[in-house]
């Protein structure tokens, strides 16, 4: 392909593989190709959904009790930190499509922090169970709740928390390397931003699990 | 060509560009809603407080779905992967509490609200049974090491 050189007073873009019929197409597919595994994503969590509402269903007053124990401010704290780095992420894209390369880092690096920020917080709970014994199966021994199915209550407490904290980790990793490139090579333009949308895509879908995650763990 | 024209539409609305004033607005209802979620949450609502609290949460999920996520600029094949993906969630909760809600009451677990046993009944140590955990050997050793 010889069309890979950029003529002067045009918008440069990225490189058209030659198996796609034009750009859009190309970018349509790394859209669709993004929904399909965000698609996998989701049901990935489902499953984790169905064991909470299975053991909600046979155990609701440990669901209740449990439920109650949990500190209900750091969780809502880490919600808005979360909320809040989504929309930084989205006004990334927003930017990324003005050409406006050092607005994306910032974006990104403000996310970057809000996710070490949900992480730190994360920390302190997983350490308060810790201490107290709110802990997955056999390792429970919290006197405050002693009914059946608490435990089983932690078990998917650690179980669906620990996973989205993986995901918030690669999402991290994700949105690092576009913040590097926005910085140093700062090519992203309105022809050209797809590595920043399909990012903060991924990081999008992190905030939509958790926005499950909160109330169910948390409020009821 | 059907693909070919689906490309230049989400092409062409992801093109026209929006102010940041539309992420300004979702962010903020997004930050309403959590609050309401909170405020309805501690109320400890009898009957609808789930349901509530799902709905509210749904709503806030459309809400990133479409504008964060842009749902609302694409077109055919991406809205139906996300709408299927949506579809199979529910299926499978769906189907696994109807089997839940209509077992023989035998076939729930010890200790659960639909089963006439205890876990002690089944052999279980008592000291484990009332919770599934071992409070009691655990609790030991918690107490030696302070």
């Amino acid at each position: 392909m010889s069309s890979a050189h950029v003529t002067p007073g045009t918008v440069p873009g990225p490189k058209l593989a030659a198996h796609f019929a034009s750009l859009e197409v190309q970018k349509h597919a790394a859209r669709l190709g993004m929904w399909l595994f965000l698609a996998t994503e989701i049901l990935l969590f489902a499953g984790l959904f169905a064991c909470y509402a299975s053991y909600r269903f046979l155990f609701p007053e440990a669901w209740a009790a449990s439920s109650r124990s949990l500190d209900l401010t750091m969780g809502t704290i880490n919600t808005v930190v979360l909320i809040t780095s989504s929309f930084t992420a989205a006004m990334a894209v927003h930017y990324a499509k003005e050409g406006k390369n050092k607005m994306v880092g910032h974006m990104f690096v403000l996310t970057l922090l809000m996710a070490i920020g949900f992480l730190v917080i994360k920390f302190f709970e997983y350490k308060h169970k810790f201490h107290i014994g709110t802990l997955p199966g056999r390792y429970y021994f919290y006197e405050g709740i002693q009914l059946p199915g608490a435990p089983l209550y932690f078990t998917v407490y650690f179980a669906s928390t620990a996973l989205h904290a993986l995901h918030v980790v690669i999402g991290m990793t994700v949105l690092a390397f576009s913040t590097v490139r926005a910085y140093r090579v700062g090519d992203f333009n309105a022809n050209n931003y797809t590595a920043v949308e399909l990012g903060s895509m991924y990081w999008h879908l992190v905030d939509l699990v958790w926005i499950f995650l909160f109330p169910m763990l948390y409020l009821v | 060509m059907a693909i070919a024209n689906e490309s230049h539409q989400e092409e062409h609305n992801m093109q026209e560009h929006h102010g940041a004033g539309r992420y300004v607005v979702i962010w903020v209802v997004l930050l309403v809603l959590t609050l309401v979620t909170v405020f309805t949450g501690r109320m400890h609502l009898p009957d609808f407080g789930l349901l509530l609290a799902l709905v509210i949460a749904s709503v806030k999920g459309t809400l990133v779905a479409l504008y964060f996520m842009h749902l609302s600029e694409h077109r055919g094949a991406n809205r139906l992967v996300f709408g299927v993906s949506i579809v199979f969630v529910v299926l499978l909760i769906g189907f696994t509490l109807m089997d839940f809600g209509t077992r023989f009451r035998l076939a729930n677990p010890p200790g659960s609200q639909y089963s006439d046993l205890q876990a002690v009944d089944i052999g279980a140590n008592p000291a484990e049974g009332r919770t599934g955990g071992h409070q009691q050997q655990i609790k030991q050793q918690h107490e030696t090491h302070e």
